[in-house]
Parts: C-alpha cells; sequence; structure tokens
C-alpha cells in the first residue's frame, strides 16, 4: 500500500483504523492549536512520560492553525521523522514509535519514544572468559548498537538498516567499517537480505540459512558471535556483522573455519598459552571426531595397529560383551547424544540429576552388567568432553563423528581415509561469498599463519588477514618502522 | 590479463605431496628384483629423466598465455587437439592402472589380514570421482595442505627404520652392472612420468625465472625422498628386498613390532595412504579433464563418471588378471610410457603460446 496520506484527518484515522485494528493499539484525540490531531501508539511499547511531556504538553503551547514546518518544529523531540504514506505510518507505530496525524496536513509525524523491559548485559553463556570483557549482546538492537559504537568510535563505523518479515518487520542492521570492508560484499550482503521473503524473523540464525550459499552443507557457512569485543576484532579484520533485533547473536561473513578454534581469550593471554590452547583445541577436535572410529575400526579389522599390552587389556574388558563392537559404540555414542540432547533442554537442577544418572548409573551399570566395555565408555566419554572444546562446531561434529563411526564400523581403517578424503576435498572447495572456507591453510596464505597454525604477538599482527577481502590492509604501525 | 588458478608455490607442494607416494608401495621391490643393492640408481635414472622433461615443460610454461588444451590448439588446431588429447587418455587410463592395482593389492593384503576383498578398496573411486568435478584449483589447495603430511608421514617412516638399517648393503655402488640398472629403470618407468602433469597444468601458473628454479628444487626434494627410501629399504632387507612386495608397511616393521609398541608405524603410513589417495586420482582427474575438452560436456559428473568408470570396469572385469596385465605393462609398454612421459612432453617447448580464447571443458 504505497498510498499518499490524505489532508483529511478522519479520512486517514479511519482507514489506519481499518489496517491498525488491534486493541493493543491507541488512537488518542488531542488538539495542536486549533488543528484536530490524532496520536496513535502501541499501548505497552511507548515511554506514556515521554508522550506527555515530548508531545502533549508542546502541542497546548502551539497557537492557531500551524503548518507543516511550525509542527515539526514545535516538538523537541530528539528522534522525530515526517512520513507521508500510510504503509510508512502503519511501519513506524509498529515499530513502537508515537505518530502523530493533523488535520489539514497530509504528513504524519513519527517520535522515536520506545520502551519496553530489556534483559540486563551480562557475560553470554557460551563465550565466557577468564580474562578480557565479559559483556554481552542483548536482544535490543538499538543496545547492540550503541555497545558497538562504544566500542568503535570511528564515523567510519556504518550501520545500515534493513526490515525483514513480512508480519515480524524485524530490524535488522548491517555494521562494517567504511574502507575496510569490501563494499562488493556490503552490497551483496544487503541485496540478499533485502530479498528474503519471509514471515517473521524470530532470531538471526533464520537469517544466517538464507546468507549461506550452499543450502545443504552441515558446516556453518556463517559466523557469529555475542561479543561486543569479538565483533569488533572481526568487523576490523573486513568482516561485514550483521545484528536482528530480537537476537543477542551477531552474524558475521565471510566466514573461515579457523575462527572457531580461535577464542576471545586468545588475544588476552600470552601468545605462547593461546598457541597451546589452539594445539589443545585442534586435537582435542581430531580426537573426539575419529577416535571412536579408529577404536572400531583397530578392534574389527586391524588388530595390529594396537600395541599387545593394551590389546590384551582391550580383550579382557570385552569378554562377555553381547555386542559387536561397532554396535557397542554405536549404541554408546547414541545414549550419550540422548543424554546430552535431555541435559540441555531440562532445567537447571533437573539436569544435575541427568547428569549423575547418565554418569554414574548408566554408566557403570552398563560396564558392570557387562552390556558395554570400559574402554568404549572411556571413549566415548573422551570423545564427549574433547567435542566441547570447539563449541560452535559441535552440532556439525556430532554428526561427523557419527557417520566417521559408521564407515570405520563397516569397512575399517581405508574407508575411514577415504571419507576423511572425500571431506578433505569438499571443505578445500568449499567457498562462501567467494572466500575459501579452509583459507589460509588451503589455499596456504602464509602472511595469515601468525594467527592461524599459531598465535603471534600483538605486533606481529599489524596486517589484516589476507583471506578476507579488504582494502585498507595495515592495522598496526609502529613508530619508527616501515 | 591472464588469470591463474594455480600459483607457483602450489606447483611446488604438488610435486612435493604427490611425487614420491605411489612410489613407496611395490616399486622397490620390482626394482630390487632386478637392481638389487643398485635399485636406487635405477630409480635415479628414471627420475633423471623425467627431470629433464620437467625442464622443457617449465620452459614451455614460462613463456605460455593459455592452458595447456589451448596450446595444443594453437599449434595442431581443434581436431589434432583432440587426436593427442585422446591418445593422452589412453596413456593416463594406462598410467593409473599399475598404482591402483598395487594399492588395491595392498588394501587387501596389508590393511585387511584378516578378510581380504576387493569390496574394501572399491570406495576409493569415490575419491577420483569426487575430485574430478572440481576445478584444476583445488589441486593446487590439497597440495598446500598434504605436502606437510606427505613429509611428515615419510620423515616418520623413516626415522622408524633407519636404525634397522646397514648402509653396506648398499655398496659396491653399481655392482649389478649397467644392463640390471636400466632393465630396473626400463621396468619401473610405469611409476614415473611425474612431468606430465605439470604438463596438463601449463599455463595455469605463473612461471617466473625464480619459481622455475623453486619447482626443479621441489622435483629435487621429492626426488631425495624416492631415493632415500630406496636405499634405507634395501639397506633394511639386503638381498631378500625382492621378497618385500609391500615396501611402505614392510620398511619399519622390526622397529615397532620388536618393541612391542603395536604397529605405531601405521601413523606414517597412513599419512602417506592419505595423500596417495590424491595422488592416485590423478589420472583420472586428467583424463576426466580431457573428455570434457573433446567432448565439450556441459554436465559435470558426466566426464568423471566416464574417466573413473572405465578403471572401475576394467578394475572389475579382470579382477583374475591384473597381476598379468601389470606385469604385461611393466615389461612391453616401457616404450609407450616414455613417449607419452618424456619424449613428446619435450616438444611443448615448440608449441605455439600465443593467447587463445576457446571455449573451456
Amino acid at each position: 500500500m504505497r498510498m499518499k496520506l490524505c489532508d483529511s484527518l478522519n479520512e486517514n484515522v479511519k482507514k489506519l483504523k481499518q489496517t491498525l485494528c488491534s486493541e493493543d493499539i491507541t488512537f488518542l484525540p488531542f488538539n495542536v492549536g486549533q488543528l484536530d490531531a490524532v496520536l496513535i501508539f502501541v499501548n505497552d511499547l511507548i515511554d506514556k512520560d515521554s508522550v506527555g511531556e515530548l508531545i502533549l504538553r508542546p502541542a497546548k503551547k502551539i497557537d492557531g492553525y500551524p503548518n507543516q514546518d511550525k509542527i515539526f518544529n514545535a516538538f523537541l523531540s530528539p528522534e522525530k521523522k515526517c512520513v507521508y504514506t500510510f504503509d510508512e505510518t502503519v511501519a513506524e507505530v509498529l515499530l513502537g514509535n508515537a505518530v502523530i496525524m493533523c488535520d489539514k496536513n497530509a504528513f504524519s509525524l513519527s517520535f522515536g519514544l520506545k520502551f519496553f523491559e530489556k534483559r540486563a548485559i551480562t557475560e553470554p553463556p557460551t563465550s565466557t572468559v577468564i580474562k578480557g570483557p565479559r559483556e554481552g549482546f542483548v536482544e535490543s538492537l538499538p543496545v547492540n548498537i550503541s555497545m558497538m559504537r562504544r566500542k568503535l568510535k570511528s564515523p567510519d563505523l556504518i550501520f545500515e538498516n534493513v526490515t525483514v518479515g513480512k508480519y515480524s518487520s524485524t530490524p535488522v542492521a548491517l555494521c562494517y567499517i567504511k574502507g575496510i570492508a569490501d563494499e562488493k560484499l556490503v552490497k551483496k550482503l544487503k541485496k540478499r537480505i533485502k530479498e528474503i521473503e519471509i514471515d517473521a524473523v524470530l532470531d538471526s540464525s533464520y537469517l544466517s540459512k538464507f546468507l549461506g550459499e550452499h543450502r545443504f552443507s552441515i558446516f556453518k557457512q556463517i559466523g557469529n558471535t555475542e561479543k561486543p569485543d569479538i565483533l569488533a576484532g572481526k568487523i576490523l579484520e573486513g568482516r561485514i556483522a550483521v545484528f536482528v533485533d530480537g537476537s543477542p547473536i551477531a552474524l558475521t561473513v565471510p566466514y573461515l573455519l579457523i575462527e572457531d578454534f580461535q577464542s576471545a581469550s586468545d588475544y588476552y593471554n600470552s601468545s605462547y598459552s593461546a598457541t597451546i590452547a589452539r594445539y589443545i583445541r585442534i586435537f582435542s577436535v581430531a580426537l573426539a571426531l575419529f577416535l571412536p572410529a579408529i577404536f572400531v575400526a583397530a578392534e574389527l579389522f586391524h588388530l595390529q595397529l594396537i600395541p599387545l599390552s593394551f590389546l590384551l587389556t582391550i580383550v579382557n574388558s570385552i569378554k562377555g560383551i553381547p555386542l559387536s563392537p561397532s554396535y557397542e559404540m554405536f549404541f554408546t555414542l547414541l545414549i550419550f547424544e540422548i543424554l546430552n540432547e535431555a541435559s540441555v533442554r531440562m532445567p537447571k537442577y533437573v539436569g544435575m540429576v541427568v547428569s549423575i544418572v547418565g554418569g554414574l548409573v548408566l554408566g557403570e551399570t552398563a560396564v558392570n552388567a557387562g552390556i558395554i566395555s570400559a574402554p568404549t565408555l572411556m571413549i566415548i566419554a573422551l570423545s564427549g568432553i574433547c567435542l566441547y572444546t570447539v563449541p560452535e562446531l559441535e552440532q556439525t561434529f556430532s554428526i561427523l563423528r557419527l557417520f566417521f563411526l559408521i564407515v570405520a564400523g563397516s569397512g575399517g581403517i581405508y574407508s575411514l581415509i577415504i571419507s576423511i578424503s572425500i571431506l578433505f576435498i569438499y571443505l578445500i572447495s568449499f567457498e562462501n561469498y567467494s572466500t575459501p572456507l579452509c583459507a589460509p591453510f588451503a589455499p596456504l596464505i602464509p602472511s595469515d599463519m601468525k594467527d592461524a597454525v599459531y598465535k603471534g604477538f600483538i605486533d606481529e599482527l599489524d596486517m589484516r588477514p589476507s583471506s578476507i577481502k579488504s582494502k585498507n590492509k595495515r592495522r598496526i604501525k609502529i613508530k619508527g618502522n616501515s | 590479463m591472464q588469470q591463474y588458478q594455480l600459483k607457483s608455490r602450489q606447483i611446488c607442494f604438488f610435486l612435493i605431496a604427490f611425487l614420491p607416494i605411489n612410489k613407496l608401495f611395490i616399486m622397490p621391490s620390482v626394482i630390487a628384483n632386478v637392481a638389487n643393492e643398485d635399485m636406487w640408481i635405477s630409480a635415479l635414472i628414471t627420475l633423471l629423466v623425467d627431470f629433464i622433461t620437467l625442464l622443457f615443460i617449465i620452459k614451455a610454461a614460462r613463456n605460455a598465455k593459455t592452458d595447456f588444451f589451448g596450446l595444443l590448439e594453437n599449434s595442431f588446431g581443434k581436431t589434432g587437439a583432440k587426436i593427442i588429447l585422446a591418445l593422452y587418455f589412453i596413456y593416463f587410463s594406462l598410467k593409473t592402472i599399475i598404482p591402483l592395482n598395487e594399492q588395491k593389492d595392498y588394501v587387501e593384503l596389508t590393511l585387511y589380514t584378516l578378510k581380504p576383498s576387493i569390496f574394501y578398496f572399491l570406495p576409493f573411486f569415490l575419491v577420483p570421482l569426487y575430485l574430478c568435478t572440481k576445478k584444476i584449483r583445488i589441486l593446487g589447495r590439497a597440495a598446500d595442505v598434504l605436502w606437510t603430511i606427505t613429509l611428515n608421514g615419510f620423515i616418520t617412516l623413516i626415522v622408524l627404520s633407519i636404525g634397522n638399517a646397514d648402509f653396506n648393503a648398499i655398496l659396491p655402488i653399481g655392482a649389478r652392472g649397467a644392463s640390471a640398472i636400466l632393465k630396473g629403470s626400463y621396468l619401473s618407468v610405469g611409476w614415473f612420468g611425474d612431468a606430465v602433469y605439470i604438463m596438463f597444468l601449463t599455463g595455469e601458473f605463473l612461471c617466473r625465472k625464480k619459481d622455475c628454479v623453486k619447482i626443479c628444487l621441489s622435483y629435487a626434494l621429492g626426488a631425495v625422498m624416492v631415493i632415500i627410501f630406496m636405499i634405507v629399504f634395501y639397506s633394511v632387507f639386503t638381498s631378500i628386498s625382492f621378497r618385500q612386495r609391500f615396501a611402505l608397511t614392510e620398511i619399519s616393521k622390526y622397529t615397532t613390532v620388536i618393541n612391542n609398541l603395536g604397529r605405531f608405524d601405521y601413523i606414517g603410513i597412513i599419512m602417506i595412504l592419505f595423500s596417495g589417495l590424491i595422488s592416485l586420482s590423478l589420472p583420472m582427474y586428467f583424463g576426466a579433464r580431457i573428455i570434457n575438452y573433446i567432448f565439450q560436456i556441459k554436465k559435470v559428473w558426466i566426464a568423471p563418471i566416464i574417466s573413473v568408470g572405465i578403471q572401475i570396469i576394467i578394475m572389475l572385469t579382470f579382477y583374475q588378471f591384473l597381476s598379468s596385465i601389470e606385469s604385461f605393462i611393466m615389461n612391453y609398454m616401457g616404450i609407450f610410457f616414455i613417449v607419452f612421459a618424456n619424449i613428446l612432453p619435450c616438444f611443448t617447448i615448440l608449441l605455439n603460446k600465443k593467447e587463445l580464447s576457446y571455449e573451456k571443458g
């Protein structure tokens, strides 16, 4: 409905009431000088004190029949704008703004007087740190934007707004640094977001599904973070962030696989410990993914891989186990996944019970009863813990772990190597927004290795990563050095 | 301006990652049967011949304004190019048979000693099938990662086996005489011919003077790895080397078995096997590219299916006779391999290198 407002208040209000017929929307008649006027707002989204102070009180002080300029200047609200069409007026009301319509004037005046309860800024549970900032994003877009502004006080920090969702009209903001981010990518991303036709965007994860270029990929294609310091770091590297109102998780584009092996604390701790921590994460993920599969393959097909003394231990422990090694591992893994799923969904105090029941009762009793062997239980437990060293990839790797286990149980180590090879080819050929997922390893970008294979000292990270397209490459300039 | 899909660095890594791999499985025992302690000289001769071919190819690559298919088209016209490439398709198909068969045997008889079956090997074909659908830059990316894996696997095996090596066993050098050494070279020629891959990558990478030097050094590193393996292998097993059919598995077994570590060396073997899957897929990859060029197929999967399908059919149809076929290729097709792997590539230098816009397959 791109219909323009007319200068008859009654007609405008009548038409608006047809669209905004919900009972929580108030149409409050009042006067602006000698003119009849109506104030329209959504009851629970508005700061009523400010309405009185900034709209109703100044309206009383106006004399005669004011024109558009006089009306506009009479109100002192810092956030106001004139709109001239019905759909814009409706959108402004639904966004939680207060809108004034006056008789004999073919425009409406919108005031940003939104007020609603917000969650306090807290440390996000998904990325806690021992050292470093603890604040995390919240569900309110303006609060999130303000947090970014506080981090990066630069005129080059740009926010571009888009609205997505037929029914939700969710405000979405693109955030990037002009002069660093690739402009083509900004345009492409904005176009993609605008093209999304969806009923509602209830969380940023809705958008990430649309922004990915590979529909069936189980791998993440869009990065995300809940922390302003991490996001500031990412956009300073040339990435573009996408905020969605109602979501505490900001999306980042382009995404590299190595990002999830880098932790916020890497940048607040010494380079040595950060490097070691990174290796531990990579090793843990490898252990989590392949240990159950290799163990089953070794037990079934390649006993020569296992040292003799360890082999004897295994033989003793699997004596009398009714299931074959692959079924035993598969079902134990399945039970682990069930416990994992249950403990996430359950209330905290019940979750504790699940941990005790799962860990002690189920595990120990199953071993004592001779249903599963102790090494199998130990391997699943180790694999389960290891996977959480990179929590962002937990879901993807859980699926892969199960897949590798099935492959190794069916075809042994050679089938496992084949499936890893195919995954390897897939990963190295995977690109999203023309950025290779496995950069800086494949393709090899030596200059980016100082924040990948190891965590270099801060002065070593003088250039932005070449894996991400950026016009302005230098980020640190030390006096005296060229 | 010409867009290169590969970096010269990736060509260097390509040579390190893939050149030594297929020469570590069965080839050492084959040469040992003929040349004994001089087996490494046989390998060295073949490597030198291959290296000379590489020099011609990189000389040609320096001025190439188009890729190899374009170069052929420039010089021989479309039909001529297609005929030459069809012959090369046959060459690649035959070149695949020996390493494919040896890897099948290796997998069946070494990894699945309890229940050997061809069905454990058949899933391998998924790797070339998938790789063939990818663009050429994926080879570069694979090399970027796999060279470290190959190198680490190789170092693990050599470190584990060198303690059992008696290097006096390879002395005196040249004791077996020129005919045995040359026969060893001739028999093993099917395992070599890696320069041909670089010929097919001509025009896909920038080849300045310093890049040429790096490529040559990388080839030399790959060659040195093969020679070291040969020397250590013979030094460990001496006169019974020819009986150790699967050199890769045998070379380090004494250390690990005697020390009761389990086959710890399998970590190195698996690393090499991992790189080996891509290395073994290369002839099928280039075969698929040739099919794409000749028939201008638009669908991505057709050429890979043909190229890989031929190998599957050969393997399944002639399953009982694969050893005979392998023996036939080694004994009677050496000349064919030399022509296509060493002689014809040298003529690349004479090809017309002007820029050509043609429809890429």
